[in-house]
């Protein structure tokens, strides 16, 4: 099979995902090595984390993530409405993810934990409230996409936007299968 | 017809990950630790972003840079984190 010179989507939006997955990369290394100087604490109140609620949400992202696959194989099948279907679903998973991921924030709020408890819940706090707004962003995407594809602007012959929201929201998936074991599961 | 050739290997794709992720929760609620559990934990954590690069976002079927930008990506963190808690074993 002859491959492309360019991913799917609106190149733009690559260049945002490289820029986005530099963030997270830091972030990570950050994490890690503050981690080597305290592995103590950070395995102790890692401890306090529901891996139960991490399992749902991984389950979640990764079930929308699927979803937009199948969205945007509806579309090159220039089937509108099958991929606003496959994309409500995949919009479906993401508000399941931001109530489970606030479940937890309300459950640490409510024992008094925050930025400056202590250094692992100040790097647990900030790194998951950054991808969970990052879920929010991706959200925006698919829902404008989902609206468009409904009034059938997009067709087989034409779908760069959807193959973009697409990719921004694998991107958001990318980082959270990272971002799970490192802070939920690794000690 | 939709694509099959695009959605069987997708749908395939979509059960590893699962799986992968069931693994690691497991891991994690069995209570192991050490260097070796969290590198074998990484380890699965990586092979699920590249399949996610490959098959979700498409770019096995791409060629140049864009083919090898998540997996560069990939060995850069990993490496780090692997660096970071080889350093505290």
């Amino acid at each position: 099979m002859e491959k492309n010179k360019w991913p799917p989507g609106d190149l733009v939006i690559w260049f945002f995902i490289l820029a986005e997955l530099l963030v997270f990369g830091v972030f990570f290394a950050a994490y890690a090595f503050t981690r080597a100087s305290n592995v103590e604490l950070f395995n102790t109140y890692q401890l306090t984390l529901d891996r139960n609620a991490a399992l749902i949400n991984t389950v979640a992202l990764i079930t929308s993530s699927y979803f937009v696959v199948r969205a945007v194989a509806a579309i090159r099948d220039n089937n509108s409405k099958r991929c606003f279907h496959w994309l409500l679903a995949a919009l479906f998973m993401g508000v399941v993810f931001l109530v489970v991921k606030g479940m937890e924030y309300h459950h640490h709020f409510s024992l008094g934990i925050n930025l400056n408890t202590n250094t692992f819940y100040m790097f647990y706090l900030s790194l998951t409230f950054f991808h969970f707004l990052h879920v929010i962003l991706g959200m925006i995407i698919l829902l404008a996409v989902a609206l468009k594809a409904r009034s059938g602007g997009y067709s087989a012959a034409e779908h760069t936007g959807v193959e973009t929201g697409a990719s921004y929201w694998h991107m958001v998936d990318l980082v959270w299968m990272i971002l799970f074991p490192l802070v939920y599961v690794m000690r | 017809m939709e694509d099959k050739k695009f959605i069987r290997p997708c749908s395939i794709i979509f059960g590893l990950l699962l799986a992968l992720t069931v693994t690691t929760w497991f891991i994690g609620t069995m209570g192991l630790s050490g260097l070796q559990v969290s590198l074998m934990v990484l380890g699965f954590a990586l092979i699920k972003g590249q399949l996610i690069g490959d098959y979700f976002m498409g770019l096995k079927q791409v060629s140049g840079f864009w083919r090898w930008a998540v997996t560069l990506w990939l060995v850069l963190v990993g490496s780090l984190i692997t660096y970071a808690f080889n350093i505290t074993a």
